[in-house]
Formats: structure tokens, sequence, C-alpha cells
């Protein structure tokens, strides 16, 4: 079998294991426990499942914590000099914000891991705010850009 | 062979992206090759005489605000792709070529049913949908004339503040590009340079880099036997562009006698006004013309009465101003940046160090002084321009990497 073709059932099999994976430990075994009308306790839930809840939105907060650093860590070890540095006449202090940058990231990062860590709700509630404000602003501007975009010509009195 | 390319913009009009679909997709077919073209907005129009487009969907909204978005486009919006590509828009990415090649690999999924090829020929998209491409069972190569690298650092010595860094930095998915450039089974690149540079810039082995130089239209670059006027130098770029060197050129044009005058092929103020104020601060507003866009008819003739073409770049992928002003007749002052030293022949044109406008003025004041040198200069550039970048052998050269690949590929598998 082609390598490719292998990648390929490796891909389908690990999307597969890891959704099954997800279903069983996330609904199966709390399924005597399922009711969306009551209560559940964060420490009260089983690690497996509290971390297969928790995996998917510290992955999502870490690729976004993780590309700011990567910009800041870019800014600081990039070495690039103006052209004509004699013409340029404004100061770029963008080196030391960027330093800035990398400390914030490396502290949201250790925070969020320890906030996840000790079962802290607002360690998974702040990200899952953020990701949903973000697909939802995009979703709220189309469809503002929609109304408010004039679809025919005004009507000419003349 | 059967080859299918993919482009993510295939406007035959503007950009280099098309114009290199258009004409290699051209010539292969006149070596007898079956081409398909998978492409993205702006589609190539013309491209149907010779091969068989399909069609692939983008908003191109990169840049547009969203209250600024047609109508029209945004009721597409909130299809899954287009809405990928909305949010990352929004967010300062560059989604394009991502999400273009996803789409491309299920558009792929359904044309394989009823086609077959030989080999895929991504130009320069290098998307994540790529790498999953490859499990249909086809050799992909890739045309990439230089690392994107060399664009984001010239950006970045422009960049002043660190919202300007940070958005410049989202725009490039240098980081997609260099996982996927390392899965591909070749790369082309236009200069021999290129092979280190992609190197350095995304790792890619060396001994699967093949360089095959870019190719131009010799018959429409044809000197048009207008009369040459004197001390008038030429610069044909974007001046907006860092890379191009325009500070050092202006820097030069000071330090030369009043009477020479530089043309800028060009939009100058009020749509571009970097390269104006640079103009204004160094006191040259009466010897520097910017003429805006030209026709093709109309760059033909320009190159046909300047007295020389000055290439004043940092770094170039290839340099096609400069071959089009050898095929014109036209000497050339250049750098030796990038691919330059290779493109631009000793007997054709004068080179010189980058960054160095006395250099500079120097080979400039040299051409000027004799005009002997500049018609045998000029003779031997149209000789050198027909021999080594026209289409034809252009796409010869990309036919012989095809068959390369094929047959690897299947001595492999």
């Amino acid at each position: 079998m082609p390598r490719a073709k292998i990648w390929g059932f490796l891909a389908v099999s690990a999307a597969l294991s890891l959704f099954v994976f997800f279903l069983y430990s996330v609904f199966y075994i709390n399924l005597n426990d399922f009711s969306l009308f009551v209560n559940s306790d964060l420490n009260e839930l089983s690690s497996l499942t509290y971390y297969s809840a928790a995996a998917p939105i510290l992955f999502a907060a870490y690729s976004v914590i993780g590309t700011g650093l990567w910009i800041g860590w870019t800014i600081l070890t990039i070495k690039v000099v103006p052209p004509m540095p004699e013409i340029v006449e404004k100061k770029d202090n963008s080196k030391i914000k960027a330093f800035f940058l990398c400390i914030a990231m490396l502290l949201l990062a250790g925070m969020l891991g320890y906030g996840v860590y000790i079962r802290s709700f607002w360690a998974l509630a702040i990200p899952a705010l953020v990701i949903s404000a973000v697909v939802l602003g995009a979703v709220f501007w189309v469809g503002l850009a929609i109304i408010t975009t004039r679809a025919t010509l005004p009507v000419n009195d003349k | 062979m059967k080859v299918l390319i993919l482009g993510y913009r295939g406007n035959p009009y503007c950009g280099g992206q098309g114009i290199y679909i258009y004409n290699l997709s051209r010539e292969l077919a006149r070596l007898g090759v079956e081409v398909d073209v998978m492409v993205g907005p702006p589609y190539p129009d013309p491209l149907e005489e010779w091969a068989t487009v399909h069609k692939i969907e983008n908003l191109n909204i990169w840049s547009i605000k969203t209250k600024d978005i047609p109508l029209e486009k945004l009721k597409r919006v909130l299809s899954p792709w287009n809405f990928i590509d909305f949010v990352m828009t929004r967010l300062h990415f560059f989604p394009e070529m991502e999400t273009f090649s996803f789409r491309s690999f299920f558009a792929l999924k359904k044309l394989l049913k009823t086609k077959s090829y030989d080999i895929i020929h991504d130009i320069q998209s290098l998307g994540w949908g790529t790498i999953p491409m490859k499990g249909y069972g086809i050799p992909i190569i890739t045309t990439v004339h230089h690392p994107l690298t060399k664009d984001r650092d010239a950006d970045l010595t422009n960049n002043f503040g660190l919202w300007d860094k940070i958005t410049t930095i989202l725009f490039y998915p240098l980081v997609m590009q260099a996982v996927v450039i390392r899965r591909l089974d070749r790369v082309i690149t236009s200069f021999k340079e290129g092979v280190d540079e992609l190197h350095n810039a995304f790792r890619v082995k060396k001994d699967k880099v093949s360089v095959v130089y870019n190719g131009m239209d010799v018959e429409v670059f044809r000197n048009t036997g207008e009369k040459r006027e004197e001390n008038a130098l030429l610069f044909v770029g974007n001046t907006e562009d860092s890379k191009k060197g325009l500070t050092y050129l202006l820097e030069a044009l000071k330090l030369l006698p009043e009477e020479v005058t530089l043309t800028i092929v060009d939009d100058g103020p009020p749509k571009k006004l970097t390269a104006w104020d640079m103009i204004k601060k160094m006191g040259l507003e009466k010897r520097v013309i910017f003429t805006g866009k030209l026709s093709y008819d109309a760059l033909v003739s320009i190159y046909s009465r300047k007295t020389i073409l000055v290439m004043s770049s940092l770094f170039e992928g290839f340099g096609l101003p400069a071959v089009e002003a050898m095929s014109c007749k036209t000497p050339v002052v250049s750098t030796t940046s990038g691919a330059l030293k290779e493109v631009v022949s000793p007997e054709c044109g004068i080179l010189v160090p980058p960054k160095d406008p006395a250099a500079l003025k120097n080979g400039i004041e040299k051409l000027l002084a004799d005009k002997k040198l500049r018609d045998s200069m000029g003779e031997k550039g149209r000789k050198w321009a027909v021999d080594n970048f026209s289409w034809p052998v252009a796409a010869a050269n990309t036919l012989e990497v095809y068959k390369q690949v094929v047959d690897e590929y299947r001595r492999g598998s």
C-alpha cells in the first residue's frame, strides 16, 4: 500500500477513535448522572471526563497564545534594518513591546494551565467565551453588513 | 503527459502567478502536454483554447472592510470555507492559499473520478490541503520563485510600531509553507541561489530543488525602433516594495549630473506616496517622473526609448524587468542581488553590489558615456533573452523536470 494511503488510514482511524473516546469519556461513563438541568461540580467529575472536555478548549486557547508568543519572539529576534536608516525619522520601540507581549503570553499560558489543573471553571469559561465571541462576532458582523448594505438602487425621483 | 496546474490566483494581467500559469500552460500544450488548470479568482479567461480550466471559488476579501464587501459576496460568506476565509482575514491572516488548497483537494477528488494526471504542479500556494492531496497517489511539485521570508523581512523593515509588525507576521503563512514544501516531490525555483534561499528559509533539501529560469514573451518584448533618448534612466517596479531598493537609485541619481532623468513605471502621487516622499526629501522632483501602470505596448515602447534600465533591487526572485529590457535591446545596470547576477549577463549590462549608491552611479555613468558599449550590450541582451528566457525554453525545461519526477515516483512506488 502506498505510504500516502497509510497516512489516510491513520487519519481516519485517529479521528474516529478520538471521537469515540470523547463520547465514551464525556457521556458514556457518566450516563447515569446525565441531566441538563442538574448542577455538576467540576471536582466531582472523573479526571478522564474532565480532561476530555477541557482538552479541546485548552488546545484552542494554547493555539492563540502560541501565535502571540511566536509573533513576539519573531519581532524580538528578527534582524531587519531600514534600507536608509538616515532618512528614517521615527523611533521604533516595538522590540520592547514585543518583549512584554512574550512575557504576557507566557504568564497567560501558565495561568491557564494552572487554572485547568486545579479545575477552575473560569479557566475553561474565559477561553470558551473568547472563541465563541470571535465566531458569533463574525456571524453578527456579516449579518449586520448584509442588513445595512443597499441591495437596489435608490428610487430616482426625477 | 497529463498535468494539473494549481494556482490560487489566475488573472494573466496582474501578478506574476497569473502570467506564469497563462504562458506555461500554453507552451506546455504546444509541447503536446495535456494541461488542466485548477485556479482561483481572478480567473484566466482565455486559457480554454489550450487547457481545461476548473474554477475554484474564493471571495478575495482580504483587505476589504466588511462594510465594503459587495452584497453578492456577503451572501456567500456563510458557507464553510468562505466563513473560514472571512474570519481569518478579519484577524489579519492571509488564508487564500490555505483555503484554496483544501477546496482544490476536495474538487480534485471529484475530478479524479473521470480524469487522471501524471503530475500536479502547484504554483506557490503550498497550503495545508496539499499534504493530504499526496494521498491521491500523484506526484506533486511546486514552483517557488523566492521564499516569502524575503517579502516578510522587507515588509518588516518598513513597519513602525508593534501593530504594523504583528499584522505583517500574521499575513505571511510561513509556518504552513515550511511544513508543506518539505513534503512535496520537487521544488522548482527560478535561479541557482534560490536553492540556498529555500534551504535556509524552509530547510528544503537541496537535491529536491530544480532550477528552471522563468520565461517572458520575447515576441511581444521587441525593440520598436523608436529613437533612443539620451541620459534617460528607467525603473520598472513597485515603488512601495522596499526590496526594489529605489532609495539607493535615488541616491545615485542625486550624485549624477542634472541632465540625467529617471522615469518610474509605477503609480506616483496621490496613489503611492512612499517614493514621492523620498524624491522630495532628496530634492529630485524635477528629475523624476511617474508613468503610472502601462499597457504592454506602452511598456515595450518605453523600454525601446529609454537609455538604460536600472535595477537597484536588494533581492529579486527573477528580475523580469531586466529580461524585458534586454529583450528590447536596452542595456541594464543592475545589482548582483538574488537572481539578477544570473539573469543579467555581464555582456548585456553592468553589475554592481546592492545597497551601494556610488557603485550604481559609476555603472550608470560608464554606460551613459559610451554609446557603442550600450549598442553592443543591447544586441547581446536580445540574444541572451531569446536563448534563455523565452517561454518555449522555460516550458521545455519544466517538462524535463516533470519527466524526472514522474520517473522517480514510479520507480519509488
